[in-house]
Order: structure tokens, then sequence, then C-alpha cells
């Protein structure tokens, strides 16, 4: 056996567990006892196992004393007194009153109005080379209006948007639907993030397959 | 042809090879760290005219591998002091004679001679069974040298720390292995691991450990002895 080989083998390891065929094992100290590098690495081993013997030995090590740095419960503590609590608690209210009553009723009525802004049309149907440019205001989004072949034998479609990054933005369904209708789709507040918009229709069929249906390319400009 | 060798703790700094070898008894070279040194011509040289430092490096170094070697073999303690005995002198007798022909081989010419003795040792032992009866004998303890105490207090402590930084699982399955020396096979079934994640906790722990001693057998000055107790 030469070193390598011992190396490889985790010859020191098996040695002191007792794991070496006879006839390997002779091999190994026959390498042993001329490797001044093994016989350090067994000595090595040979010691701790010596000595962890002691140490297991003792009741006390079955607990590391090592341990976790205590839960925060003194911290916590400390900030449940008065001089801490009521301020603090004070201005959680005030925090969650103006929530409530202000901020929320303003995006529940925004939410709730009309929305006017720039939108294009997607025929699936077609492969469209160039692409469909939309020009929005800065912070304001966009609607696609997806207009999904007649017929194609799918139980439903699904759609997803690729930022001009190509990272994935957004996936949805998109319920089958007849010759006759269309389906929109709003992307909010894209107009900070000009660029190539890339749409991918997928077809789902009714064993849960996906089959990719078209992809259209969408050049979003921003107008100040 | 097996020798028991007896001394008292009287005996002063030995002067020649087989005083080497009384003197320098398991006891004595437990947890003693050495330095390394080349197995080559110059060391041989020195260990045939008598140079006591080199001769304690050589039992001192050589002691630890063959106590390894015989424990899995043989089960007392007096046949293992026994046979290590006879083996460095059967090693020192070839040195006188000239028959140490390739230096660099010092040490499988150790191993082998060991075996031989080894082997005679199974002959005695089966032909007279008192042998493993045979009560041991204590040797007097000697005080280390303060060095060899504060390196040997940093290895516990060292491998304290390794112990306690394992999982409490792992501690276990090192304690039923090595200390309740159980069969590995059910230990390891027990534990829900195989042999292998116990070899490779071992390597592990033994690399955690292993800078450390090798810095603090970097750190002992050569040819420390031990003193002896009056």
């Amino acid at each position: 056996m030469d070193h390598d080989e011992a190396v490889r083998q985790k010859a020191t390891e098996r040695y002191l567990l007792g794991e070496l065929h006879p006839e390997l094992k002779d091999q190994f100290e026959e390498h042993l006892f001329d490797c001044q590098d093994c016989a350090l690495d067994v000595r090595a081993a040979a010691m701790f196992v010596e000595q962890s013997k002691a140490i297991l030995s003792e009741p006390t090590v079955m607990l590391p004393q090592r341990a976790a740095a205590p839960a925060p419960r003194a911290g916590w503590l400390t900030w449940l007194r008065p001089a801490f609590a009521v301020p603090a608690l004070a201005l959680l209210l005030a925090v969650v009153g103006y929530q409530n009553l202000v901020t929320y009723p303003h995006l529940m009525q925004a939410a709730n109005q009309p929305q006017v802004g720039p939108w294009a049309s997607i025929n699936v149907s077609t492969r469209g080379v160039t692409p469909t440019v939309i020009k929005a205001r800065r912070g304001e989004g966009f609607g696609l209006l997806v207009n999904l072949p007649p017929e194609e034998g799918f139980a439903s479609y699904a759609a997803d948007l690729y930022n001009p990054a190509q990272k994935l933005e957004w996936s949805g369904p998109i319920s089958a639907a007849t010759s006759e209708e269309g389906r929109q789709i709003y992307i909010p507040g894209r107009g900070d993030q000009p660029g190539t918009y890339t749409l991918v229709v997928r077809g789902i069929t009714t064993a849960g397959e996906s089959k990719q249906v078209s992809r259209h390319s969408i050049d979003l400009q921003v107008q100040n | 042809m097996v020798k028991v060798f007896r001394f008292t703790t009287a005996r002063m700094i030995p002067s020649s090879s087989t005083s080497v070898l009384n003197w320098l008894t398991l006891q004595h070279l437990r947890g003693r760290f050495l330095e390394l040194q080349s197995f080559d011509e110059s060391y041989v040289e020195r260990l045939r005219a008598g140079d006591f430092r080199t001769q304690e490096h050589f039992v001192a170094y050589f002691s630890e591998l063959i106590q390894l070697k015989l424990r899995s073999r043989l089960h007392s303690p007096q046949a293992i002091e026994d046979v290590r005995q006879e083996t460095f002198t059967r090693v020192f007798a070839a040195l006188r004679s000239g028959k140490i022909r390739q230096p660099d081989r010092l040490g499988a010419f150790v191993n082998s001679m060991c075996n031989n003795v080894l082997l005679e040792q199974y002959r005695a032992s089966s032909r007279d069974s008192s042998l493993e009866d045979e009560e041991e004998t204590d040797f007097p303890a000697l005080t280390l040298d303060v060095l060899g105490a504060i390196a040997a207090k940093q290895m516990a402590e060292k491998i304290r720390e390794i112990l306690e930084e394992m999982p409490e699982r792992d501690r276990r399955l090192l304690r039923e292995v090595f200390l309740e020396e159980r069969d590995k096979d059910e230990v390891c079934r027990d534990f829900g691991v195989d042999r292998d994640y116990l070899r490779v906790l071992l390597h592990r722990a033994k690399q955690s450990f292993k800078s450390l001693y090798l810095k603090n057998m970097a750190a002992r000055p050569p040819g420390v002895v031990a003193a002896a107790k009056l």
C-alpha cells in the first residue's frame, strides 16, 4: 500500500475502527512504520479517540457546555416595562389607525375606479414578427387584449409575461373563450420600465399538458 | 525468549540502549510529543553510536506505533510491553551488528521485527496459557516535564471543544463505538447511518484536532527528557 492509496482509502480511520481486512492491515502497518505522515495521522487520531473516551464517559458532556445563546427574553421583557411599552403601543396604534382610516380607503377607491390607459391587441393565431408598440406615461400601466384562437382543442390557456431582462414577471391562467371573446391582461405601473416585454401564451390540454401557442414581443415606450 | 523488565525509580538518565528501553516504558511515553526526524543514514549512525537523544526519539516514536499495532492483537498490557521491549532489543542488536542496510526503511525493519516477536508470543502463549494470567506490573509514574503537561492539557481541551461542537447524536455515536465498544454495525443501524458516516465523522474530528497536535509537536524542544521522580 502506498501513501496515496492509504489516504484515498481513509486507511487511518479504517485502521482505528478495526475495519481493515487482515492482509490490508498488515500492508497499512508496513507503510505506517515507514511513512511519517501516516504515522502522525494515526497518532493524532488515536489520541483523539483515547481522550474522547475519557470525556465521553463524563455525564456532563451529554449536554453541550456551549449552550445556544439564551433566548432574548430579558431583552423582550425590558421592552415591556412601562417606560418603553406605553409610547411604543401608542405609536403602533397611530400607524394602524392611519392605515385603516386613510391609506386603505384611498387604495380601495383607486382600485374600484375605471382604469384609463394604453392597450394593444394580441392575436394569438397570428405570429407577428414586428413587436407591438405601446406608449405609456411614466408610472402608467398598460393593457393587452388577448384574442384566443377558436377550437384549438385546449381546455384552457395560460400566459407568461417576461420583462425586458427576460425574467418571468407574471404567469396566470386564461380560461378558454369563444372566438368572439378576448381576454384583457392589465399590467400595472410599468411606465418606469420601458423595453421589450414578451408575452407567451400556452394551451393546457385536458390531460394537463402545456404547449406554447404563441409568443409576442411588446415594445413599451415611455412618454414624458 | 520473552523478557520482563523491571526498574526502580532510583534509575537516573541511562547510558546504554538497553537502559533506554528499560527506562522509557509505555507509561512514560504516553502523551509525549515527538519532533519529526528523517530516518536516514545519519540517524541510523547516531543510533548505532548510542546517541541518547536519538535513541530516546527512536524508542518513543516507534513505541506508540507498536502499541497501536499490538493492542488489537494482544489483550494483556504486560504482553504488549513484553513484545515491545523484545522488538527493540532485537532491533538494537541488529543495529550493532550492522544488519540494517537500508536506513530509509528503518521503520519497515522495526515492523518486521515486531511481527516476528509477535509470532513467537502467540506460540509461547499457546504453550503456556498462564502468560495471559500474569499480573500487570505497575510501573512507577514519572512526572512529565512542564511543557508536556501544558501541551497535554491543551490537547484535552481541544478535543473537548471538538466534541462539544458536534451534534449530540454524533457524540453518542462515538460514545457507543469507542467507549461502550458495541458492535459497529449494530450501532450504525441504531443510529440510521452507514459505516462511511462513522469514518467521515472520525476523519473530520481528527482533522480538526491535528493542527493543534502538529503545532504542539513543532513547539516541543528536541531532547527534552521527562524528569524522574526519585
